[in-house]
């Protein structure tokens, strides 16, 4: 008896012991950096890059302060210290590097072009069109005449922008129809990366800001977009075919049922009169 | 009544093997290979193509596809998709490394994560040798 109460006690204590440790590390885990538990408080310019941040694709992305600034995320009194990496806020001239160490393309189209060559000179750098904080998912609205014509005129850009357009247009249609179909059941990882491939070069291809450029390389990147159409296409056209012959099999059920009725009165309708 | 219920049960027995066959098409459908398997699949490429220590890009079953020769003889294939979201790496043979341009994902020469945000290796392809060629997948 005492050991059968004993044997219960350590089970009970086992299993408190696991929910506690797990509860525990589950805490961990959705505990934000002390970078935003700290600047969250502040006020002005110290509190402000937080809230940007929770509005930006960054933080849509599990991409948190110390992903670019550097610094230990988890130690209050060390979260700044060069010698956990802390880097800060990077000059104007140094925002280009700061940001090319993840989007390693597009700082290498943005330095090869006449606004990077400008860099350091007035020219712009990635803050300047993208904002820094509050980072959005880049679109073709980025290139607008209120944003352009605060170093040019807008007319060059406007051209940019309308070679750009279709071609944007399609990339935000597939991935609307990969939306879709995922919501069905579809897998699309293979696709959404071929799509996200595709959008990722194609957006690359502004920060040349050669309007030839993005002409003459707008062929290729339709092709490929085409290619990703027709596997959509073809996944809808396999959906509708599935469709058309449940409706078949369904229809067929229907009648095996009324074929069933028909035959159970016929054999009903021989038997013995059993009132007789 | 007799030929009724005949004529009855001759078409209950045709629905039912035809539902049948709708049951079980997809099945086997789905159990079949895929077209894509197998030797058809296969990439033929020059060795000569292939120079030590230098990259050959090629399309394997629609999808971006490397080849490098590591050392003399020593031939590695892989997927060339970075696993993060799907970009197309490139050969930086000044670092004898694969790095992906959209967000900096970094790979060894076997395709080993070295840093950046991918959460897999680059999927490696079988080479074989035939003669001058090599037979990759």
């Amino acid at each position: 008896m005492t050991n059968h109460l004993t044997r219960s006690l350590f089970i009970l204590a086992a299993v408190l012991c696991v929910q506690i440790t797990g509860s525990g590390i589950s805490r961990a885990d959705t505990m934000e950096p002390v970078c935003i538990q700290c600047h969250s408080k502040q006020p002005g310019r110290l509190g402000a890059p937080v809230a940007d941040w929770r509005t930006s694709v960054h933080a849509a992305n599990g991409i948190s302060c110390n992903n670019c600034h550097g610094g230990d995320p988890s130690d209050f009194a060390m979260a700044m210290s060069p010698d956990r990496g802390f880097l800060g806020a990077p000059k104007d001239t140094a925002i280009p590097a700061f940001c090319g160490r993840c989007h390693v393309g597009v700082e290498k189209d943005y330095l090869g072009s006449a606004h990077g060559r400008a860099l350091g000179r007035g020219g712009p750098q990635c803050v300047t069109c993208h904002g820094n904080h509050a980072v959005q998912l880049a679109t073709p609205d980025l290139i607008n005449e209120k944003s352009c014509t605060r170093c040019h005129s807008f007319e060059r850009a406007r051209i940019i922008k309308a070679a750009m357009a279709d071609t944007d247009r399609q990339i935000s249609d597939l991935e609307r129809s990969l939306a879709q179909l995922k919501t069905t059941g579809v897998v699309t990882d293979q696709m959404d990366g071929d799509l996200f491939s595709v959008r990722n070069q194609f957006h690359r291809l502004f920060h040349s800001v050669e309007v030839d450029k993005v002409r003459s390389q707008t062929a290729a990147f339709q092709a490929d977009l085409k290619k990703i159409r027709d596997k959509v296409d073809a996944i809808h056209a396999e959906q509708q075919r599935r469709k058309t012959w449940g409706a078949v099999v369904i229809g067929l059920l229907i009648g095996c049922g009324i074929l069933f009725m028909l035959l159970f009165h016929a054999y009903k309708a021989e038997l013995p009169d059993n009132d007789s | 009544m007799e030929t009724r219920r005949k004529f009855l049960t001759g078409i209950l027995g045709a629905l039912g093997a035809a539902i049948a066959g709708l049951t079980v098409y997809p099945v086997f459908k789905y159990l079949s290979p895929q077209a894509t398997a197998g030797g058809k699949g296969r990439v033929t490429i020059p060795k000569n193509q292939v120079g030590v220590d230098q990259a050959h890009f090629f399309q394997f079953q629609g999808h971006p596809a490397v080849v490098l020769q590591k050392s003399p003889g020593v031939y590695i294939a892989l997927s060339a998709v970075c696993t993060h979201l799907g970009c197309i790496v490139q050969w930086v043979p000044k670092k004898d490394e694969f790095l992906c341009p959209c967000h900096g994902g970094r790979y060894t020469i076997d395709g080993k994560v070295i840093a950046g945000p991918p959460p897999k290796p680059l999927p490696s392809i079988p080479v074989a040798m035939s003669g001058d060629n090599l037979l990759i997948g």
